[in-house]
């Protein structure tokens, strides 16, 4: 017997000693392949695009005049309400881009690359410091200037001067510069606790700054911030992002050559599912992408024993759920403060419509069991229920949360700020009815289709669209104006009630729309069965004539 | 020997997309105790024929009937009956592998969940995955939480789209003796497959569906 084919010693092949080329080559490389294949150049593709050009500088300018007409109108208010916000939002801003900066730096990265890069020339031998350190210093100038814009924007409108506005406009700039450079350094090492935890403290510091301005109009707080102490703070929060900035970009760009592949081109993908998703418009579809790759980075969870029986279970399960992940309902709580906010600040008239557009937004992801359960119905079919069954006890947690919601905020339709002469009754009704319209309308966005490319397009002036393309942009929104507009009209409330229930109704039965349909197909069928007998008899009883 | 009960009747089922149809006139009855596998080759019409047995999609003409009622995918008594196993399966991406489970044993109101799940789980070898998240699953485990769903709860007529999809040798090896014994308890089973030794163990009848392999 022979010795097996193993034991045979054989040395690797000999590698040839090849010197890389620097990833500056490459990418210049791929750069000419693109321009050879460019059809345009950008002037001409601009001078196609002057409408959008010449649209966008007059918005642009329409935009400006009007921040600048508001920030001379609220620089010469001089109550406590505008000191304390002119003191205090710029903060808040500041905070609440720091989180932001870091969540969505988390979310994606923030240093990334493509599926594509990641194949062909992550692959290669090649420094990865040379090849990511300009893609980092890209994302870090972008987040400068996003935040610069937010704080500007912020100081701006709440009247500062012209110093504020400058030194808030850097200080948010760098400190949305320092969020991303720092998370790109926590990449690095492949840790996020610290940045979830910096975020999660920006956010809570954001939310305190807001409540201290609410607070403040409500007469509840005395704040004996100045404009000139603003001023101060924003100088020396300055100083403070430039230095997190300036150490953070040293230790990220230090930890790039280190980076794994992986977990740059996650980042990549999601980048493209998202953007595809967007150009669909189709942002049910952009959420459940991220949901999945949270979920995706939890990965393992301890199992719960679930409760109850029949359409119960489901119930039962939602409120488990919630119970895992409840950061949603932290936000829900969050926009409790949005009426009494609004109620302080003198805007009575239009709180239904704030409020109730906030709550929309917060009830989105408590509706995750109702989006998975309606978008393709592989998952409802396993269950023997109605349709309208299954949405019924799917939606009883959200809708708890949104009746608990307006017994919080009813307060603020009632004897708050300048909501005088509403009587009890009517105060409670608003609540009601303005928790009724965010929650319908985070139903009605939830079970939004996607749009259905098969079908006939429409023509518009813009070309030819698929029908439902525009109008799930406003899914949602729509419920939100509707539900309030009674209330903002100054009609009894009740009105309002009545056009929720009405709108309930089509969204909780829009399954057996679609049975309706069924059942209309097969009467169809029936007739036409029904009418070609007939014609059969007709023409048998002319061919027994004949 | 006594007549078997018809669960499915299907008569003059015609669906086409545009100028093309895919399948025209195909009638079909399954009784309790039947399995039924569709052959033929990719885009012959199994597939959509599937989709629209468990109403997935709507035929353009004819007639479907399960246990003598007319197929309606809202209805819940056709629900509780068809347990399906075709490709539109969704996860809640937050419920781990054991909780679908036990949340669709307790829909379907099993008297002792944790004791069905526990044999389904252990039967489809994802015991040590039972806690992770189905997005985290391999598309070999997504497949054989799929088929969980359909053998955790009560069933009359069970549905799949090419089934042995995704499943090691070993895995199909199963696969095809669970569906013998499902057949061979009295359930009545429509599959597509391309397979021949899983057609081969568990149909009872084969229709080949399109033009025949030249």
């Amino acid at each position: 017997m022979s010795a097996p084919e193993t034991d045979i010693g054989i040395d690797p092949p000999e590698t040839p000693h090849l010197i890389p080329p620097p990833p500056r080559e490459l990418k210049l490389l791929v750069r000419d392949w693109r321009r050879g294949r460019a059809t345009k150049r950008l002037g001409e593709a601009l001078q196609d695009a002057y409408v959008a050009v010449i649209a966008a500088l007059m918005l642009g300018a329409m935009v400006l005049n009007v921040i600048l007409r508001a920030q001379r109108t609220v620089s010469g208010c001089t109550s406590g309400t505008c000191l304390s916000s002119r003191a205090l939002l710029p903060f808040a801003a500041f905070t609440a881009a720091v989180a932001v900066a870091l969540a969505v730096s988390r979310l994606f990265g923030p240093v990334l690359a493509s599926a594509a890069e990641g194949f062909w020339l992550l692959d290669a031998p090649i420094s990865r410091f040379a090849m990511l350190r300009s893609r980092l210093v890209g994302i870090v100038l972008a987040a400068t200037g996003g935040g610069a814009v937010i704080g500007g924007l912020v100081s701006a409108l709440t009247g500062a001067g012209v110093h504020g506005v400058v030194a808030w406009a850097v200080a948010t700039g760098l400190s949305a510069a320092a969020a991303v450079a720092f998370a790109a350094a926590q990449q690095g090492i492949e840790r996020h606790r610290l940045t979830r935890v910096v975020s999660y403290g920006f956010g809570l510091s954001a939310v305190v700054a807001l409540l201290a301005v609410v607070g403040s109009a409500a007469g509840w707080v005395r704040l004996g911030i100045s404009a000139d102490r603003s001023l101060e703070v924003g100088l020396i929060m300055i100083g403070f992002s430039g230095l997190v900035l300036l150490v953070a970009l040293v230790i990220a760009a230090r930890r790039l050559r280190h980076i794994r592949r992986t977990r740059l081109t996650s980042g990549g993908a999601l980048v493209s599912g998202i953007s595809g998703a967007f150009y669909a418009l189709d942002l049910g579809l952009a959420r459940d992408i991220v949901v999945e790759r949270h979920a995706q980075e939890v990965g393992h969870v301890t199992p719960v024993r679930g409760r109850s029986t029949g359409l119960e279970a489901l119930t039962w399960r939602e409120w488990q759920r919630l119970r895992r992940f409840p950061q949603p309902l932290f936000v829900v709580l969050g926009t409790v403060v949005i009426p009494y906010a609004a109620e302080a600040l003198g805007m009575a008239a239009i709180t239904p419509v704030f409020a109730a557009l906030a709550l929309f937004a917060a009830m989105i992801p408590l509706f995750g069991g109702l989006r998975v359960l309606t978008r393709t119905g592989g998952l409802a079919r396993c269950f023997p229920f109605s349709l309208v069954q299954i949405k019924i006890a799917v939606s009883t947690v959200p809708g708890i949360i949104a009746a608990v919601w307006a017994v919080l905020v009813a307060p603020a339709f009632f004897a708050f700020g300048n909501a005088d002469g509403r009587t009890f009754a009517e105060a409670s009704t608003m609540a009601v009815a303005t928790a009724a319209a965010g929650l319908l309308a985070g139903m009605r966005w939830t079970t939004a289709k996607g749009v259905d490319y098969a079908k006939p397009m429409v023509a518009t002036q813009a070309g030819a669209l698929p029908p439902g393309l525009i109008a799930n942009l406003f899914r949602g929104f729509d419920i939100c104006l509707l539900v309030t507009a009674p209330m903002l009209l100054g009609f009894n409330p009740i009105w309002s009630l009545v056009i929720a229930a009405i709108a309930g109704m089509f969204l909780f039965n829009t399954t057996d729309l679609e049975t309706m349909q069924a059942r209309q197909a097969e009467q169809r069928k029936l007739l036409e069965q029904q009418r070609k007998q007939r014609e059969a008899t007709i023409n048998h009883g002319k061919q027994g004539k004949r | 020997m006594a007549k078997r009960v018809s669960v499915l009747k299907v008569s003059g089922l015609r669906r086409a997309f545009g100028p093309n149809t895919i399948f025209d006139g195909f009638n079909l009855e399954v009784r309790a105790g039947e399995a039924i596998a569709l052959t033929g080759r990719n885009g012959a019409g199994k597939s959509t024929l599937l989709r629209c047995l468990v109403g997935a999609d709507r035929p353009d003409d004819g007639t479907i009937q399960v246990c003598g009622n007319p197929m309606s995918e809202t209805s819940p008594e056709i629900r509780r009956d068809v347990a399906t196993v075709i490709d539109d399966l969704d996860f809640f991406p937050d419920l781990s592998v054991v909780e679908h489970l036990d949340l669709l044993a307790r829909a379907h109101g099993i008297v002792d969940p944790d004791a069905s799940v526990d044999a389904v789980l252990e039967e489809v070898q994802l015991v040590p995955q039972s806690g992770q998240l189905p997005g985290t699953l391999s598309s070999g485990q997504r497949r054989r939480l799929a088929l969980a769903t359909a053998f955790v709860r009560p069933r009359k007529l069970l549905i799949l789209d090419e089934p042995e999809q995704r499943l090691d040798t070993e895995g199909v090896a199963w696969l095809a003796n669970r569906l013998k014994s499902e057949r061979q308890q009295g359930l009545a089973i429509v599959f597509a497959s391309h397979e021949p030794a899983l057609v081969e163990i568990v149909a009872t009848r084969t229709v080949e569906l399109g033009a025949p392999r030249g």
